[in-house]
């Protein structure tokens, strides 16, 4: 089974950007459940998206269990407020999140009532893009990406004198 | 189940190293990190604590190149050994295209690793993967100690696969390390399918 997104950042960046703009946010970002930043609009924040999306997703799932814990299915927003920058983290559908940085603590309301009204679209394009991602995806020659796959990583990932652990 | 996302046109594959606790998780992916190409990998993140214990994952990327106009990606993940932290394992686990089991080779250590393997299992199993095909290397590390787990013990306790994949590690030293990754990567991408 192959989880499948097609993103057109016209689309679902278009509609971070959006938000950003309406909420003076320094940047949003949407995130799969599995850790991989889907979109991202606003440059505010110099952040590394990649580790940001690996840790949020394990933040939200772990928070997910805490849910589960006190009875609960799921949280569907988490807060972070810090000194000067704060996190809103709300569920997109079920397999994603949005992420919201911005620095004035006083426009958390803003903040959270955009998020919800950018849901409903949010989760319309991600759909949608799953669809075009599974018709164009048959493009895709596996035997010919295998191969080229395997070189890479013969190439990569280097044996190197030390290898040999054999007691 | 890769993560394939057409319009930043790349491929993420997510492989993970589970086992006890103090197994040499996390030592395998700093040599790792150590040894790969700077313009290869991000950043390592290790979320630890103050004993130096995996409190919730280590993680980081590597991207392999470019494969018929697509980024290949690969993420590396570790989990906590400890005992209570099954929830956080669970999470870290799901999702992953390719397992390297970590064995601690101490004769002392070989209930926490026949443990923690059918642990894996029943993860997975919950998650709907299917056994039969799912990748999976098994690294007996630490092969530098005096009294060791012989190759095939654990197979043999958990009545494994006989073309299971094995390696011998010292992850301290980098010797295997490699070979492993290696080995389930490849497995990784030869069980990649579209469906």
């Amino acid at each position: 089974m192959t989880e499948t997104f097609n993103s057109p950042e016209s689309s679902i960046n278009g509609t971070l950007a959006e938000l950003v703009e309406k909420t003076e946010a320094l940047t949003a970002l949407l995130i799969s459940r599995h850790g991989i930043c889907l979109g991202q609009a606003g440059g505010g924040a110099k952040l590394n998206a990649t580790a940001l999306a690996a840790l949020v997703a394990g933040m939200f799932s772990a928070t997910k269990e805490v849910a589960n814990i006190v009875g609960e299915e799921q949280f569907s927003i988490l807060l972070q407020q810090g000194e000067k920058r704060h996190i809103h983290i709300s569920l997109i559908g079920e397999k994603s999140m949005m992420v919201i940085v911005f620095e004035d603590y006083s426009r958390i309301g803003r903040v959270r009532l955009a998020a919800k009204k950018s849901s409903p679209a949010l989760v319309r394009l991600i759909n949608k893009n799953r669809k075009d991602t599974t018709n164009a995806i048959q493009d895709i020659s596996i035997p010919d990406f295998k191969e080229y796959a395997l070189n890479l990583i013969d190439r990569i990932f280097v044996i190197g004198e030390e290898e040999d652990a054999s007691p | 189940m890769p993560h394939l996302d057409l319009n930043n046109k790349q491929l993420v594959f997510k492989i993970v190293y589970f086992g006890p606790g103090m197994s040499g998780k996390t030592t395998n992916l700093l040599f790792i990190h150590k040894k790969i190409f700077d313009k290869y990998k991000g950043d390592m993140i290790i979320l630890d604590t103050e004993e130096e214990r995996t409190l919730f994952f280590d993680f980081f990327p590597v991207s392999l190149g470019s494969v018929q106009g697509f980024a290949l990606k690969i993420h590396l993940y570790t989990i906590p050994g400890q005992v209570y932290y099954e929830a956080s394992r669970r999470i870290i686990l799901e999702g992953a295209d390719g397992v390297v089991f970590v064995a601690d080779s101490k004769v002392d250590r070989l209930d926490d690793n026949v443990d923690m393997y059918k642990r894996m299992i029943e993860n997975l199993d919950s998650f709907g993967v299917d056994l039969d095909t799912f990748p999976i290397v098994l690294q007996y590390n630490k092969r530098d100690f005096d009294e060791i787990i012989p190759l095939g013990k654990i197979e043999n306790i958990l009545e494994l696969p006989e073309d299971l994949l094995v390696t011998e590690s010292v992850a301290t030293s980098g010797a295997g390390v490699m070979k492993t990754l290696q080995l389930i990567s490849k497995e990784v991408i030869r069980n990649f399918q579209l469906d």
